[in-house]
C-alpha cells in the first residue's frame, strides 16, 4: 500500500509541474524539440528514468500548443508517422518566468516546513 | 491492470484503444498517434533489441496503456476547464433567453453559419470534380494515382475543416490525422482506402455540405436582415420624428403597411420588441446549429474506432516493422 501512496503523491505533484518542466526545457533548448526527444531529455536529467511518465507529457504539449506557448511545425520521418516539432512562443517565454516565480515561491513555502528536522530553529528558517 | 502486458507495437495501440473506449473520437485519435510516434522511436532507437524486449520496458517509461489513457482524459478535462471563460449560469428564464448574447460561441457559431455557403462550394466542387475525374480517369494510366491524390487532398480538407469547426464550436475535433502506417504495398493502400468508410463518409460530407451551407447561410442572411430592422424601426421612428432622419426625402413610414401599425403609438415599440425577440431566437438557433454541425462534422469525418476497433483502421498498417 506504501508504495501506491507515493505513486499517488507523485502523481498529484506532477499535474501542474509538467508544464512547468516542458516550457523550460524547450526555452532552454536552441532547436525545436519532438515528443519523443523531450522525453529523453527529461529521462537523462534524472539517470534515466523520467519522473513523470512520458506517455503524460504529449497531452499537455497539445495543450500548451493550445494555449499559444509554443508553435509546431510537422517533420515527416523514416521510423513511423511524422513528427511534430515544438517551439517556445514570446508568450510561452513571458509565462514561463511567472510559473518559475510562483513554483520558486511554492517551493521555499513548503521547505519552510518540511525542512524543520534538520534544524532546530522551528518554523522560521 | 490484469491483463498481459503488451508485446508489439500493435498490441499496445489495441489496448490503449480499448482504455480509451467511449472517450471523444477525436480524442482517441490523437492518443494513438502520440503513442505510435513515441513507440515507434523508441523501437527505431535500440536497433540491437526486439520490438518484443523494447515493450516490455515500456510500462516504466511511456506508461502503461491504462495509465496513459488516464492522462489523455485528466489533461482533456483540465484543459477544458482552464481554457473556457468563467461564466455566470443566469438562473432566470429571462437571464437564459438573453443569455446567448454573452456567449461568444453564439457569435462565432453564427459567422460559421455564415461561412457554410463558401466552404459548400468549395467542398462540393472538389468533392464532384474529383470524383468525377476519377470515374473518367479509371480506364487510363493515370486513374489511380488521380483518385489516390484525390483522397489524400480529402483527407486534409477534412481535417482543417475540423479545426475551423472546434475553433468556432469549441466540440473537439481531430488535430492528427490519421497515421496509415508506411510498409503497406500501394495497391494494398489504395484497398485500405476504398475499404475505409471514412473515406467515403467524408465525400459524402462535402457533397451535402452544399444544400446545408445554402440553408445556413440563407436563414443566417434574413434572419439578421429582418430582426435587426425589426429592432432598428423604433429608433429610426423617434429620429424621423425629430426630423434628425430621412431617407433622401422619402418619409420613413409613410408607404408602410399596413398603416394601423405604424400609426398607433404603441405598434412602433411592439415591432421594436419583436425584432429583438427576433434576435435573440436566431441566435440561440445559430448556436444550436454550430453544435448540430460539429456532431455531424464529427460523425462523418472522424474514424470511429472507439465503437469498432478492428474495422475503421487497417491493422495490418500498424503492425509495419
Amino acid at each position: 500500500m506504501d508504495d501506491s501512496n507515493e505513486r499517488k503523491f507523485q502523481k498529484e505533484l506532477n499535474g501542474g509541474l509538467v508544464g512547468l518542466v516542458l516550457l523550460a526545457v524547450l526555452a532552454e533548448s536552441d532547436e525545436d524539440l519532438y515528443g519523443y526527444e523531450i522525453a529523453k531529455r527529461l529521462a537523462s536529467a534524472n539517470d534515466g528514468t523520467s519522473i513523470f511518465k512520458e506517455g503524460t507529457i504529449y497531452p499537455v504539449l497539445r495543450a500548451l500548443s493550445a494555449g499559444n506557448l509554443l508553435t509546431s511545425r510537422i517533420v515527416p520521418s523514416y521510423s513511423g508517422p511524422p513528427r511534430r516539432y515544438y517551439r517556445i512562443t514570446e508568450q510561452g517565454r513571458g509565462v514561463l518566468a511567472e510559473w518559475k516565480l510562483i513554483w520558486q515561491g511554492t517551493r521555499d513555502f513548503v521547505d519552510r516546513f518540511t525542512e524543520t528536522e534538520n534544524s532546530d530553529t522551528g518554523h522560521s528558517s | 491492470m490484469n491483463r498481459s502486458a503488451p508485446r508489439s507495437i500493435d498490441q499496445y495501440l489495441r489496448q490503449l484503444r480499448e482504455e480509451l473506449a467511449g472517450a471523444d473520437s477525436a480524442l482517441i485519435q490523437d492518443a494513438l498517434y502520440d503513442a505510435e510516434e513515441y513507440l515507434r522511436a523508441e523501437v527505431a532507437a535500440h536497433p540491437d533489441k526486439s520490438e518484443a524486449d523494447v515493450l516490455e520496458l515500456i510500462a516504466s517509461t511511456y506508461g502503461a496503456p491504462d495509465e496513459v489513457a488516464t492522462a489523455y482524459r485528466d489533461t482533456e478535462v483540465k484543459v477544458k476547464a482552464a481554457m473556457a471563460t468563467p461564466r455566470k449560469e443566469a438562473k432566470s428564464a429571462m437571464g437564459r433567453f438573453f443569455g446567448v448574447f454573452l456567449d461568444p460561441r453564439t457569435y462565432t457559431s453564427l459567422f460559421l453559419m455564415l461561412l457554410g455557403l463558401p466552404r459548400g462550394i468549395i467542398y462540393f466542387v472538389l468533392a464532384v470534380t474529383g470524383l468525377s475525374l476519377s470515374a473518367g480517369f479509371s480506364v487510363l494510366i493515370i486513374g489511380v494515382p488521380f483518385f489516390l491524390m484525390f483522397t489524400a487532398i480529402c483527407r486534409v480538407v477534412s481535417l482543417a475543416e475540423g479545426r475551423l469547426i472546434e475553433a468556432m464550436t469549441g466540440v473537439r475535433m481531430p488535430r492528427r490525422p490519421v497515421y496509415q502506417g508506411t510498409a503497406l504495398g500501394f495497391w494494398a493502400r489504395i484497398g485500405e482506402m476504398l475499404k475505409d468508410p471514412r473515406t467515403w463518409t467524408t465525400i459524402a460530407y462535402f457533397v451535402l455540405m452544399l444544400p446545408m451551407g445554402i440553408l445556413y447561410f440563407v436563414i443566417a442572411v434574413a434572419g439578421l436582415s429582418v430582426s435587426l430592422s425589426l429592432t432598428a424601426l423604433p429608433i429610426i421612428g423617434v429620429l424621423g420624428q425629430a426630423g434628425w432622419f430621412g431617407l433622401g426625402g422619402v418619409e420613413v413610414f409613410s408607404t408602410a403597411q399596413p398603416e394601423w401599425v405604424f400609426h398607433t403609438g404603441f405598434g412602433i415599440p411592439l415591432l421594436g420588441l419583436a425584432g429583438v425577440l427576433l434576435l435573440t431566437s436566431l441566435m440561440h438557433l445559430a448556436r444550436a446549429t454550430g453544435k448540430l454541425q460539429a456532431m455531424f462534422a464529427k460523425s462523418m469525418l472522424v474514424a470511429r474506432t472507439a465503437s469498432s476497433p478492428e474495422a475503421a483502421e487497417p491493422d495490418a498498417a500498424l503492425a509495419a516493422h
